[in-house]
C-alpha cells in the first residue's frame, strides 16, 4: 500500500472522520480539529503504524502532508 | 436604552454612524480576505435572526453554534440574541459524549454548524429528542433528516428585523463548563452581563473606535464571546478574525500587515512562540501595536521577559471565568506589572481571600479566591443544576474554586485549584469526563486521570489507567485510548500521558483518590492515606 494511502487512513483514524481525503497539498488549515493537541495524536500514531521515529528538527519542518510523505519515505527507505 | 446584546453590537452601532465601518476582517485559512461593515453585520444577523423566527424558535430556546472560526459564527450568535433566544457555542474539537452532555443538557433545539462536523451530531441525534433545527452552512436542504440549507434559509430571510424590549435579565450566552465531578455545567449569562464586558474591554483592553484589534480565542469559550464579539463590537470597535491555526511567522505577517494595535491571546499561544525562531519577532515590523493581554492560565514571568526582549512590549495577564463572563482581576498599562501577578481587581470588583470556613485571611496567606456577587456578567444560574449554582455562594461571595493570595500592595497571586479540574491550555478539563472516557475503552478496567504541571500547557492530563487482567500494554492500545478520548471528549481532553498501573487507589466509599495519584506522578508524600481502601 502506497505511503499515501495508508496516510489517509491514519488521518481518518485520528479525525474520525471516513471522508476526509489527503492530498501533497493539505495542511492543518484543510482539516477540521486539527489542532496542536491532536497533531500529537496523529504524529504518535503514524509513528507506531510506520515503525518509524521523527525527530524534532523534522516535525519542525513539516508544513504539509507532502513534507510528512517525504519524511515517512525516506525514513522506511533507510536514509 | 437597549439591553440586548445582538442589537446593541449591530444596530446601535449603525445608529451611531458606524454602518460602513469594518466590523470585521476575515481572514481565511488561506489568507483571503472579506471586509465586513457594522452594516453587513446588522443585516446578517437579522436575517439569520428572521431565518430561525421562520424555524418557530423564540425567547428562551436554547440553539447552539458548532463552527470553527468562522462569518457564519457571529451572524449567528447576534442573530440569536437578536430574538431573545439562548445562544451556547461549542468547541469545533468536541467529540460525540462532549456534545451530547451540553445538547442533552440544555434541550437545545437548533444547532448551526458545517457538513464536516454534522457527522458527529448525526452519530448521537437519536438520542436528542429536542433538536428539531440543524442548519449547515456548507450543505442543502435535507426534509427527512431535518437538514436546513443556510444558504437557502437566508437567502430567503428579510434583512430588517425589529428586535423587541429586552429585559437586562433576560438569559442570553450559555457556556459549559467542567467541576471535578459530574458531568459539565452550564453556565448562563444575561444580557446585563454587557455592563461588565464593555466597561472591562474599554478600560482594560483599552479598547476605542481607532484601534484594529485581534482576540485569538475561539468562540467555543468566553473569552471569544466576551471578548471576541460583544466587548469590541459593543464600542464600535474594528476586529480581525483569523480561520487559521497556529503559525508563528503567519501570526506576526498579520500583526504587521493588518495593523493590528491591541491583541489578546493566550499563554499557551505565547509560551509557544517562545520556542520560535527568534528572528520571526525580531524581524517584525509593529509599529502599531499599543498592547498585548493575554487570558486562561497563570502567565509566566520568563514569557514577560521574552515579550520585553523581542516584541518590546509588557504581556497584561488578565484573570476571570466562564462564571464570571468578563474580566475580575486584571493587569494593565500605567501600572506597575509584578511578574507572575493576576493583578488588581477592575473597578467595582471585590474580590476577598477566604478560608474554608469564610474567615477573611491576611494578606500573605493562601485561600479561596472569592468575589462579591452582584457584577453584571455574573452568571445566572448552572442550567438544570441550581444545587450547584447555590453551593458556589456563601455570605454573598462566590467561590471561584481558584485559590490565591493578596500581597499588602492589593496585588493578588494566583496559588493552584482548590479542587481536581485540570487547567489545560487554559481550558478546565474535568477528571471525570475524561475517566468517564476512558472506561468506555474496552480494555480499561479502571482509571484516575490527575492534572500535572507542564511547561507549556500550564498542566498537561496524566491518565493512570489499569487493564482487565486479559489483556497487555503496548502502543497501539496507548494509541486507541489517546484516540478515544480524543474523538468522544475533544482534543483538549487527551491524556499527554498514560500511566499503566495494577491498581487505582480509591477511598473506602470508592471514589479515586486523585491526591495519592498525584503525589505518586511528582514523587512526593501522598500525606493521609488513613480511608485508602488496598
Amino acid at each position: 500500500m502506497a505511503t499515501e494511502e495508508t496516510l489517509n487512513q491514519i488521518f481518518q483514524m485520528v479525525f474520525d472522520d471516513d471522508c476526509i481525503q489527503i492530498y501533497p497539498a493539505t495542511t492543518a488549515n484543510d482539516v477540521d480539529g486539527w489542532d496542536s493537541l491532536s497533531h500529537v495524536n496523529l504524529i504518535t500514531t503514524i509513528e507506531a503504524k510506520f515503525s518509524i521515529r521523527f525527530t524534532q528538527k523534522e516535525l519542525l519542518k513539516q508544513k504539509n502532508v507532502g513534507d510528512l510523505i517525504a519524511d515517512i519515505d525516506r525514513k522506511l527507505a533507510g536514509n | 436604552m437597549p439591553h440586548n446584546i445582538g442589537k446593541i453590537c449591530t444596530s446601535v452601532q449603525c445608529a451611531r454612524g458606524l454602518s460602513a465601518k469594518t466590523a470585521f476582517r476575515w481572514i481565511s485559512a488561506h489568507a483571503e480576505r472579506t471586509d465586513y461593515t457594522f452594516g453587513d453585520l446588522d443585516r446578517e444577523s437579522n436575517r439569520f435572526a428572521n431565518a430561525i423566527t421562520s424555524l418557530g424558535v423564540g425567547e428562551g430556546d436554547i440553539f447552539f453554534t458548532f463552527l470553527p472560526k468562522m462569518p457564519e459564527q457571529f451572524f449567528a450568535f447576534l442573530g440569536i440574541l437578536k430574538v431573545q433566544a439562548v445562544c451556547g457555542t461549542l468547541f469545533s474539537n468536541f467529540g460525540e459524549d462532549a456534545l451530547l452532555d451540553r445538547l442533552g443538557d440544555s434541550g437545545a433545539v437548533g444547532i448551526i454548524t458545517r457538513k464536516s462536523l454534522y457527522k458527529k451530531i448525526a452519530r448521537i441525534r437519536n438520542q436528542l429528542p429536542a433538536l428539531k433545527h440543524i442548519i449547515l452552512v456548507d450543505g442543502d436542504d435535507d426534509q427527512a433528516s431535518g437538514v436546513i440549507s443556510y444558504q437557502r434559509i437566508m437567502a430567503e430571510a428579510s434583512t430588517v428585523f425589529e428586535v423587541q424590549p429586552t429585559s437586562p435579565d433576560t438569559p442570553s450566552v450559555l457556556h459549559y463548563t467542567s467541576g471535578s465531578t459530574g458531568k459539565p455545567k452550564g453556565v448562563l449569562h444575561r444580557h446585563a452581563s454587557l455592563g461588565s464586558q464593555q466597561p472591562t474591554a474599554q478600560h482594560i483592553l483599552g479598547l476605542s473606535e481607532d484601534d484594529i484589534y485581534w482576540c485569538t480565542a475561539d468562540q467555543g469559550w468566553v473569552t471569544g464571546t466576551s471578548y471576541g464579539i460583544i466587548g469590541p463590537w459593543s464600542l464600535g470597535v474594528t476586529q480581525i478574525h483569523y480561520g487559521g491555526g497556529y503559525d508563528a511567522q503567519e501570526w506576526m505577517n498579520l500583526l504587521a500587515q493588518e495593523k493590528v494595535t491591541v491583541w489578546y491571546s493566550a499563554p499557551t499561544a505565547l509560551r509557544m512562540l517562545m520556542r520560535e525562531d527568534e528572528t520571526i519577532f525580531t524581524s517584525a515590523n509593529l509599529p502599531d501595536l499599543k498592547a498585548i493581554y493575554s487570558v486562561g492560565e497563570p502567565l509566566n514571568p520568563e514569557v514577560i521577559a521574552w515579550s520585553r526582549r523581542v516584541l518590546h512590549h509588557d504581556i497584561f495577564d488578565t484573570w476571570f471565568q466562564t462564571e464570571t463572563g468578563a474580566i475580575m482581576i486584571t493587569n494593565q498599562p500605567g501600572r506597575e506589572v509584578r511578574l507572575g501577578s493576576m493583578g488588581k481587581p477592575f473597578d467595582g470588583i471585590e474580590p476577598a481571600i477566604l478560608a474554608d470556613d469564610g474567615t477573611p485571611l491576611p494578606d500573605g496567606e493562601q485561600g479561596n479566591l472569592c468575589v462579591k456577587a452582584g457584577w453584571p456578567s455574573m452568571f445566572v444560574t448552572y442550567l438544570n443544576n441550581e444545587s450547584a449554582y447555590n453551593s458556589k455562594f456563601k455570605n454573598g461571595c462566590y467561590y471561584t474554586g481558584d485559590t490565591a493570595r493578596k500581597d499588602s500592595d492589593g496585588y493578588y497571586w494566583f496559588m493552584g485549584r482548590s479542587d481536581d479540574v485540570i487547567n489545560t491550555a487554559g481550558h478546565l478539563i474535568s477528571p471525570f469526563e475524561v475517566e468517564s472516557a476512558l472506561l468506555e475503552v474496552e480494555e480499561i478496567a479502571e482509571s484516575g486521570v490527575i492534572g500535572a504541571p507542564d511547561d507549556l500547557l500550564f498542566e498537561k492530563v496524566v491518565a493512570f489507567v489499569q487493564l482487565h487482567g486479559r489483556y497487555q500494554p503496548n502502543k497501539d492500545l496507548e494509541i486507541k485510548i489517546r484516540l478515544h478520548v480524543s474523538n468522544r471528549a475533544s482534543s483538549i481532553a487527551t491524556p499527554q500521558e498514560i500511566i499503566f498501573c495494577d491498581s487505582i487507589p480509591k477511598n473506602k466509599s470508592g471514589k479515586i483518590m486523585r491526591r495519592v495519584l498525584k503525589a505518586r506522578y511528582l514523587g512526593e508524600d501522598p500525606g493521609d492515606t488513613s480511608t485508602l481502601e488496598i
